[in-house]
């Protein structure tokens, strides 16, 4: 299973990169910045690297996960308008560190649906108050 | 109907206007005026998923939306978004009650040269940029509220066609 973080200005390039400190250089996870890009650029450049990973003889789009930092902002436009129905690719905003990290530990283990599902559950967990004035 | 913001963004509606804006100007309305998006069901169905729950979203071809602001309620407050020069130039010469435009983001493309750090344009664009200045529309280039704008005048426009 592949992986696309696209986010806003530098924050996938971090994430990735902080990921990649936690648990070592990763095949198939790259990211992308919207920085510069028109919608249309930025959707090309999304459905380029979905293709990038496409069976070299059917074009069958490889499965993928687009990992995208907020509902209604570019990336997430561009990330739905660059998919087509029927190809085995999830969208998911709010990516955070733990949603990136629970990936690479599963993404070769279990199927699609349990992963993403799995996936939405670790990022919303990580999300927890852990002190402070009550 | 008021237009609070007329502005120019080829990522159409994305984060800077639907918080930026829309949370200092608190449009009734984001009206997308795009012969493209409005003739594609999907991309539509993304761009109004977009909006706040609380901002109706309108997206439509140039000419309908001059229908719509020439005869909506008085009352409501647009916020009206074009992702190229020459429709927000069109919606004017058609009548849109339009006095100023906000240059929001035209990104480097083929053909496209720098004018602003976030506008790039070419000279098709570039004329329609004088034609709306020609027909006394006002024109700033601004991202985002409270940060930097440029005015966009006669002699910009002028410099970047014949520099």
């Amino acid at each position: 299973m592949r992986g696309l973080v696209a986010t806003h200005g530098d924050l996938g390039r971090e994430l990735v990169r902080v990921v990649e400190m936690i648990t070592g250089p990763q095949h198939g996870l790259t990211a992308m910045t919207n920085h510069g890009k028109s919608a249309s650029d930025l959707t090309a450049e999304i459905r380029g690297w979905l293709e990038d990973g496409a069976d070299p003889e059917s074009g069958t789009i490889a499965p993928a996960v687009l990992f995208i930092d907020d509902h209604g902002g570019s990336c997430a436009n561009a990330a739905m308008l660059a998919t087509r129905p029927g190809e085995p690719v999830v969208i998911l905003s709010g990516v955070n560190l733990a949603m990136l990290l629970a990936f690479l530990s599963w993404r070769e283990d279990l199927d699609p649906d349990e992963l993403v599902a799995r996936l939405v559950t670790r990022g919303r967990d990580a999300i927890t108050r852990l002190g402070g004035v009550s | 109907m008021t237009v609070v913001l007329a502005r120019v963004d080829d990522r159409l509606i994305h984060g800077q206007v639907t918080v930026g804006w829309c949370q200092q100007l608190h449009p009734d309305r984001i009206l997308l005026a795009d012969n493209a998006v409005a003739a594609d069901a999907w991309q539509a169905r993304v761009y109004a998923s977009s909006v706040p729950p609380h901002i109706t979203a309108t997206i439509c071809s140039v000419a309908e939306a001059v229908n719509l602001l020439c005869s909506g309620p008085a009352d409501e407050r647009i916020l009206l978004l074009t992702g190229s020069v020459s429709a927000m130039a069109d919606l004017v010469r058609m009548g849109a009650p339009v006095t100023h435009v906000n240059l929001g983001g035209l990104h480097i493309a083929p053909g496209r040269r720098e004018v602003l750090p976030f506008v790039y344009l070419d000279e098709l664009e570039a004329q329609s940029l004088a034609r709306l200045l020609a027909s006394g529309v006002s024109i700033t280039a601004q991202q985002v509220p409270g940060g930097r704008e440029f005015v966009v005048d006669e002699a910009l426009v002028r410099e970047f066609l014949e520099p």
